[in-house]
């Protein structure tokens, strides 16, 4: 029985502790709060578009408001999803945005956030669900989950600006 | 007296019956918390290679008792022409396949987990909606593990006493499996509050440790049941211990007025303990055909009424017999640990 208190007792440490938690293995955002933030940019209209700095388009209003609301700059690197998501996996960069969805064949070597926006399409006469996602470093948990909350505050957005773009 | 019958259907006694009943009634139980322990994980599943291997070991734990309760549905059933011992048995072999399989599993779940350490694959975990809330899935994660872990723990404490009374292995062994569930989980949750502290290797560590649990579970049954199948005498409940029954049998056959000397070879079949006894009979007991006949049948209801697993015992009168068997090669009494 005493380990069952022991254990009552680990748990509520844990969840006074839990405010701070997770953490990130590599310190992602802790980085990027007043640094710099490393984002991979993949062009796929409307959601990203190519732009005199860096990237335009749906998805890169998510970037901006994650670097005002972390104080961060962004750095921007332009490429294949191939060689972006490599380097995401790597941890060589924070973010990448390309019109993911979450039916991404790359879902397992990164990590797609939580869907932000689910757009409907219709593909040789079929209705089909896309539910769009940017692509995090695996693992740094801490920014993840911070890079979601700003998502889902920006949720009710998202909509006007697809039905913006012409379909 | 009754005719001996080629084919006796073992019947349990009838205090007994009644735990019969319970274990059907608890594998029930077993499957139905099982599965929604299962369920709770799934959704929780996230790509934690951890709650991962959780996730299969308590699926795991859900297929013993499915395949008791198949098995029990056959156990009792009358012998039939084809099948003249009986079907007592056939909880031997829902045991083998289900601790082949365990074993099987758990050792790709092993090379999955090791391959995740050695690449230093990190594991994402992101947030969950709980309630209009935000959450770190992490959380949820340690919250369904948390009820897993009772479950396993409920279901252990009560499986255990019911395989002592009917001495049922399989029950057994599922109760143990049970109760070793808290070490799975207790190591998934150990592992998620790793990374949720920023160790990634917490996670796929966790998923080696419950790996290696579920195969040394499975080798662990699939050895006892091989024992069963190579016709073991009878070990004691959860050890590798030899029983003292076939001492006792022989022992009260040689009691017996009319026997000079005794010996046995008894197996264990399911529940049943079944098996020949040879007797010399007494030179100076002067019986006839008839006589020792009407002997060796009272002789074989006295045997069996010493303990209710013994059944289908067979008495064989022989002329001379050397009774004494030599114990395995590196055993010193068959008490080997």
């Amino acid at each position: 029985m005493s380990s069952t208190h022991r254990l009552t007792l680990l748990l509520a440490v844990l969840a006074t502790a839990a405010c701070n938690l997770p953490r990130d293995p590599d310190g992602t955002l802790d980085r990027v709060r007043g640094g710099t933030m490393r984002v991979g940019m993949v062009v796929d209209t409307p959601w990203v578009t190519d732009s005199a700095e860096g990237a335009g388009g749906i998805e890169r209003t998510i970037v901006n408001d994650l670097a005002r609301e972390l104080g961060a700059k962004v750095e921007w690197h332009k490429g294949t999803a191939e060689h972006l998501l490599e380097a995401l996996h790597d941890r060589d960069l924070d973010l990448v945005i390309g019109g993911f969805t979450a039916s991404s064949p790359w879902k397992q070597q990164v990590a797609l956030t939580k869907p932000y926006y689910t757009d409907t399409t219709m593909v040789r006469g079929k209705r089909k669900e896309e539910p769009h996602a940017v692509a995090v470093a695996p693992g740094e948990n801490a920014w993840q989950v911070r890079v979601e909350q700003l998502l889902r505050g920006k949720k009710n957005e998202f909509p006007a600006m697809r039905h913006a773009w012409p379909r | 007296m009754a005719p001996m019958s080629v084919g006796q259907p073992f019947r349990l006694p009838e205090e007994l019956r009644s735990e019969h009943g319970k274990i059907t009634r608890l594998s029930w139980l077993s499957v139905v918390l099982l599965v929604v322990a299962a369920t709770l994980l799934f959704f929780t599943l996230g790509q934690s290679q951890a709650m991962k291997t959780a996730w299969v070991s308590d699926v795991l734990t859900a297929i013993p008792p499915i395949a008791l309760l198949v098995a029990m549905r056959y156990e009792l059933r009358e012998p039939s022409k084809r099948f003249p011992n009986g079907y007592s048995r056939a909880v031997s072999v829902a045991f083998l396949v289900t601790a082949s399989m365990l074993s099987l599993i758990g050792l790709y779940l092993l090379y999955d987990s090791l391959t995740k350490l050695i690449r230093r694959e990190h594991p994402p975990i992101g947030t969950i909606e709980l309630f209009g809330h935000q959450l770190w899935l992490g959380w949820a994660m340690v919250g369904s593990l948390f009820f897993s872990m009772c479950v396993g723990i409920v279901l252990g404490k009560l499986k255990a006493p019911v395989a002592e009374k009917l001495h049922s292995k399989a029950v057994q062994a599922e109760a143990e499996m049970n109760q070793a569930e808290w070490m799975s989980e207790g190591a998934a949750i150990v592992g998620i509050l790793l990374v949720a502290f920023g160790f990634w290797w917490g996670d796929s560590a966790a998923a080696a440790f419950i790996s290696v649990e579920i195969i040394r579970d499975g080798w662990h049954n699939v050895r006892q049941v091989i024992g069963d199948l190579m016709d073991e005498s009878p070990t004691k409940l959860g050890k590798r211990d030899l029983e003292e029954l076939p001492e006792k049998v022989r022992d009260a056959a040689r009691r017996l007025p009319w026997v000079a000397d005794a010996g046995t070879r008894l197996r264990e079949h399911g529940h049943a303990v079944t098996g020949e006894v040879f007797v010399v009979p007494r030179s100076g007991a002067g019986m006839d055909a008839a006589q020792l006949v009407r002997a060796a049948d009272g002789a074989t209801k006295e045997l069996e009424g010493l303990d209710w697993r013994l059944h289908g015992i067979v008495v064989v009168p022989v002329s001379a017999l050397e009774s004494s068997i030599p114990p395995r090669v590196g055993e010193t009494d068959g008490a080997q640990r």
